[in-house]
């Protein structure tokens, strides 16, 4: 049974169920109740409850590509900072996803202190241990655009369903974006101006992540943001 | 100051509230944008901010614990929150405070899903006027669910009483200092069970059991407070 009407807010304690339910995310069970766990939108999905936290800081998983700054090198690899309360690792062969002689070649050229690279997650041990890599397409060293800081819960927002929210930011928006889980966020556009819309859009995002139809209101706004610009005189491209 | 004849006359307490009632209670979640999470309460005169930072890396780093995260408590009072300035930095009744704090909140947090990280929590008194703590609690646990980190329940927390012989609700300055018995409560609400309980003064088996009762009753309302206030924060004009 059921206590929630779908995508209700719903704190920590409140009941949300009794009865054969599994949990995917934001909650727990005691015997035969469950609960949420944090503040939330609750949503059952056949026969698995959720709740979608509405803040949290990111917890590294396995295999999500994050956006991570460099903050420290070593002989062995580097430190990176992925905007968590962990701190990534990325061993140099991880890194170049090839056996390397340390003798022979200096990695150190590739990435410095303050470097932004996307990269991918590769283990997270049970102390959290986490071991990044690189290597793949679109990893690497970033260069050019702009990174800006999202809440993590509300990345999954940012993409949207099958990427609807990630296209009209793209399409309408006229930028490329490099989305990262741990809430970072690149932004390659023309010109500043398109720049901060994509950054006010983000924000927007951010605040109105729990009220339904925002896809069509941030593309009415980044649509009157290029007539703004064209009637401005700006080319559009 | 000096004692007041009688605390209660007529049924009623020297501001006007009946042995049962509880002083105003504001409660506000999110105030401070920079925290992870942040809750400001109103109690009464009492003014009580918290702000919640975390999980995040401990440090110093050998303090850490490999298999579960540090809740790190640190209650303190503004030099301007009481008539006589209070000398800023701990002292050992903030120390005391912080620590039952971080017990009254602990029993409901998932410590193990963040190994070697610790969250701290600051609880900053701004106006004080008996029953800091109590409030204090409250606003923490507002700040960590705000701060979205995983919580069993909420934690709710009010001080019960005896004053002229009557057991009474969330006491005022006055009361505690010259009343006969003070006695902070914090529980889960919802389940009835009990993460802080202090007492200063002395009861009979059956004045505490009323007094338990009470609090349980007072307790109830501000849970509604709080969750009212995570829910506030999300209403949002589009």
């Amino acid at each position: 049974m059921i206590f929630f009407q779908n995508r209700e807010l719903v704190i920590p304690g409140q009941k949300l169920a009794e009865g054969k339910y599994t949990v995917k995310e934001g909650a727990y069970r005691e015997g035969d109740e469950i609960f949420a766990m944090v503040v939330g939108l609750a949503e059952v999905e056949g026969n698995s409850i959720r709740v979608i936290p509405l803040e949290g800081r990111y917890i590294p998983k396995e295999g999500d590509l994050v956006i991570g700054v460099i903050m420290d090198v070593h002989s062995w690899g580097w430190l990176v900072d992925i905007n968590s309360p962990y701190t990534g690792n990325l061993l140099v062969s991880d890194y170049l996803q090839r056996k390397v002689d340390l003798v022979r070649e200096d990695p150190h050229r590739h990435l410095t202190i303050g470097d932004v690279a996307a990269l991918r997650v590769k283990k997270v041990d049970e102390r959290k241990y986490v071991l990044l890599e690189g290597g793949r397409t679109g990893l690497g060293k970033l260069q050019g655009g702009r990174m800006v800081e999202v809440s993590p819960v509300k990345i999954p927002r940012v993409r949207g369903k099958r990427g609807s929210m990630l296209k009209v930011l793209q399409d309408v928006g006229g930028c490329r974006l490099m989305v990262g889980q741990n809430g970072r966020v690149v932004i390659w556009a023309k010109s500043p101006e398109r720049t901060a819309r994509i950054v006010e859009a983000l924000r927007r995002i951010e605040r109105e992540s729990h009220i339904p139809g925002l896809t069509d209101r941030i593309r009415l706004m980044l649509e009157e943001g290029r007539i703004g610009d064209e009637q401005a005189g700006k080319a559009d491209s | 100051m000096s004692r007041p004849e009688k605390l209660i006359v007529d049924g009623r307490r020297l501001d006007g509230r009946a042995p049962d009632e509880m002083r105003p209670l504001k409660i506000v979640a999110g105030p401070l944008r920079r925290a992870d999470g942040s809750a400001y309460v109103e109690l009464g005169n009492n003014k009580v901010l918290a702000a919640v930072y975390g999980p995040r890396e401990m440090h110093p780093r050998h303090e850490a614990e490999p298999d579960h995260c540090i809740l790190r408590c640190r209650y303190m009072m503004a030099p301007f929150s009481v008539e006589e300035r209070k000398r800023p930095g701990p002292d050992r009744r903030s120390i005391e405070i912080s620590k039952v704090i971080r017990e009254a909140l602990e029993p409901v947090l998932f410590l193990e899903y963040y190994p070697r990280a610790v969250i701290d929590v600051f609880v900053e008194v701004l106006q004080a006027d008996a029953g800091t703590r109590t409030a204090g609690i409250n606003a923490a646990a507002v700040a960590l669910a705000d701060a979205g980190i995983p919580m069993k329940d909420l934690v709710s927390s009010i001080a019960v009483g005896k004053v002229d012989g009557t057991i009474v609700l969330d006491l005022t300055k006055e009361e505690d200092q010259f009343g006969e018995t003070d006695m902070p409560v914090a529980m889960i609400t919802r389940r009835k069970e009990i993460t802080l309980l202090q007492m200063d003064g002395n009861l009979t088996e059956e004045e505490f059991k009323q007094a338990l009762d009470l609090a349980f009753k007072g307790c109830e309302k501000v849970y509604e407070a709080q969750r009212r206030a995570l829910k506030e924060k999300y209403v949002v004009k589009v």
